[in-house]
């Protein structure tokens, strides 16, 4: 195995320009996607505002973080966007396991039919202003419970999690009929278990796509107490709507800090699921 | 509607009557339910909102049919090149936004994957894929920042060391738009996509570098003549599956272009937003006619993506 490794691309002992080339290439790309980052941390723990890039902050403050914290609001945005995450992919999860689970079982009746009436979805839709004036009519129009609602039924997701349900063998399902288990008691005791992986993936992407939203918020919601954390954040840094008790701090500060609080809680997790982010995509791409 | 089957082993099964199967699946159809119902509420209902494309529509009392009316205004109306010119947009945008981040994806995933250092590879993964969790919101925050005309903006102190008369104000200058959209693209979406190419070069057969190597192939010559075309499938595919949703363009355009760039910027979707809610009299009915017509050229892109799916890889996309 050893030697066959040594074969492939790159793993080959000799050092080459290649290899040089290969290590300028990542340090640019590695520089090309910090730099920006890097920037708006530093700033945000600086004092004032300065056009140079720093890998340290030359006044040290905290002061735009504590500002955050005690702006109420920007409070009330940020238990929402929580909140609406994570039921959102609760409830993505539930309607996805459960369609994709009915949608691999071959002894239902009309599944075909089921499938189809999903897909189309996927081919055609009504559009913004239709969508509006639904919204409007079941009262999800001013509400942050729309971000919910509207990403918590998510097709594409159904049809990732219906392809992982696939690859379960057909035995265990027939096994578990035979011994009389009902669909409810397979979906709990064998589809799930076994599906710990997918539910981990998907369940990112629907915690992602609720978290990071920002044109559902700016088409649907007015009421102050109903936006999202970013709709609130990018109000403030692209539009001026900055917090009045602000003016203890720079206003570079106060935005670096604001960007930095957006991102923070994925930054946070992202090292310890990177595996699942991976593993979500191909499980959309590998199988048929 | 017994219908015979015969199984692997030669013996005959005997269907059970629908009527029977359908009850014996009355759990399944049951757990479907909350789908059906949420699919319908949120998917198909709007659908049967785009009759409002032929009405002069009235929030309150009854709307008045009015026929191609508003499809007549959109082509050929008052207003008809702003529409086009964000039809036009919209699939300029889409498309070479699509071809450039594909080609750099590709471009990136050889480059990781010639990487032997497998420390320096994973963390440069890590990082490459970071961008991909920010929303468009924070992105454009950032960028805004970064290129800003203002003392604290970074590239134009440094670019024009600090000579604020030369200062571009690059999200609202005209020519620099476009450009620096594709570049934001470029930088949030790159690393991501690497990860369905890397899958692909994993799968590749190593007795084919190793046939290479006692052929006395170099290095370019294993990416020129195996590494490429390995990827050749994964590539068209990307392409297609992407294309059929070049109509879609709408978070990242809207949290970065503002009235000065409306010509080079503004698409269908963005459109029909202003339209609609940045109106003191919206169009409810015009609006609808826009996003009818958005949904039928992306209806018709994603019909010609399947077929082309079809025809190269052996299976559709939907």
């Amino acid at each position: 195995m050893a030697k066959d490794m040594s074969a492939v691309a790159g793993r080959k002992r000799k050092f080459q320009l290649f290899d040089l080339v290969n290590y300028l290439v990542f340090i640019f790309l590695g520089l090309a996607i910090l730099v920006p980052i890097w920037k708006v941390l530093v700033d945000s723990f600086n004092a004032v505002g300065v056009y140079q890039f720093r890998l340290w902050p030359n006044r040290f403050t905290v002061d735009g973080y504590r500002t955050i914290i005690e702006t109420q609001a920007l409070y009330r945005p940020f238990i929402n966007s929580v909140v609406t995450t994570l039921l959102g992919t609760l409830l993505g999860l539930v309607l996805a396991t459960l369609g994709g689970y009915v949608l691999v079982k071959t002894d239902v009746p009309g599944r075909g039919a089921l499938a189809y009436f999903l897909l189309f979805t996927m081919i055609f839709s009504g559009g913004m202003i239709p969508e509006y004036l639904v919204m409007k009519k079941i009262g999800l129009v001013d509400s942050m419970w729309i971000l919910v609602f509207k990403h918590g039924m998510n097709v594409y997701n159904l049809v990732l999690m219906k392809n992982f349900f696939e690859g379960i063998p057909e035995s265990l399902y027939e096994a578990a009929e035979i011994d009389g288990c009902s669909p409810m008691g397979i979906f709990f005791k064998i589809v799930l278990p076994l599906s710990k992986a997918a539910l981990a993936s998907i369940g990112l992407m629907f915690a992602v796509t609720i978290w990071n939203d920002y044109s559902t918020v700016k088409i649907y919601i007015m009421n102050p107490n109903q936006v999202n954390f970013q709709y609130k954040l990018r109000n403030m840094v692209m539009d001026g709507d900055t917090p009045t008790t602000a003016y203890k701090v720079s206003q570079s500060t106060l935005f670096n800090a604001g960007i930095i609080s957006a991102i923070l809680p994925f930054m946070l997790l992202y090292p310890f699921l990177q595996k699942y982010f991976v593993q979500g995509v191909n499980i959309g791409a590998v199988k048929e | 509607m017994a219908k015979e089957k015969v199984s692997k082993s030669g013996f005959k099964i005997r269907k059970k009557p629908l009527g029977l199967r359908i009850w014996n699946a009355r759990g399944y159809y049951l757990m479907f339910l909350p789908v059906l119902i949420f699919v319908l509420i949120f998917y198909y209902w709007p659908m049967l909102g785009v009759r409002f494309a032929f009405f002069d529509y009235k929030p309150v009392g009854v709307s008045k049919f009015v026929g191609f009316k508003n499809f007549d205004k959109m082509f050929n109306g008052i207003g008809a090149k702003n529409f086009w010119t964000s039809f036009t947009n919209t699939l300029v945008l889409s498309t070479v936004k699509l071809v450039i981040t594909t080609l750099a994806s590709v471009i990136v995933s050889v480059f990781i994957f010639e990487m032997g250092n497998m420390i320096v590879k994973k963390v440069l993964q890590t990082v490459i894929y970071l961008p991909h969790f920010m929303s468009w919101a924070v992105v454009a925050s950032i960028f805004s920042l970064f290129l800003s005309p203002s003392a604290t903006g970074m590239v134009n102190n440094m670019v024009f060391n600090g000579d604020t008369s030369k200062f571009i104000y690059f999200l609202a200058d005209k020519s620099w738009w476009r450009p620096i959209f594709y570049l934001i693209n470029l930088w949030k979406e790159t690393g991501w996509g690497t990860i369905i190419f890397l899958a692909t070069l994993s799968g590749i057969n190593p007795e084919l570098y190793e046939a290479a190597d006692i052929d006395g192939a170099t290095r370019m010559q294993k990416i020129r003549y195996v590494t490429i075309p390995a990827l050749m499938n994964t590539i068209i595919t990307v392409l297609i599956l992407n294309l059929a949703k070049v109509m879609n363009m709408f978070e990242s355009v809207f949290v970065l272009y503002n009235p000065n760039v409306y010509e080079q910027s503004d698409v269908i979707s963005t459109y029909i937003y202003r339209q609609t809610f940045a109106n003191a009299l919206p169009n409810y009915g015009y609006s609808t006619a826009v996003g009818l017509f958005k949904s039928l050229v992306g209806c018709v892109l994603v019909l010609i993506c399947n077929w082309l799916s079809k025809r190269t890889r052996g299976r559709g996309i939907i």
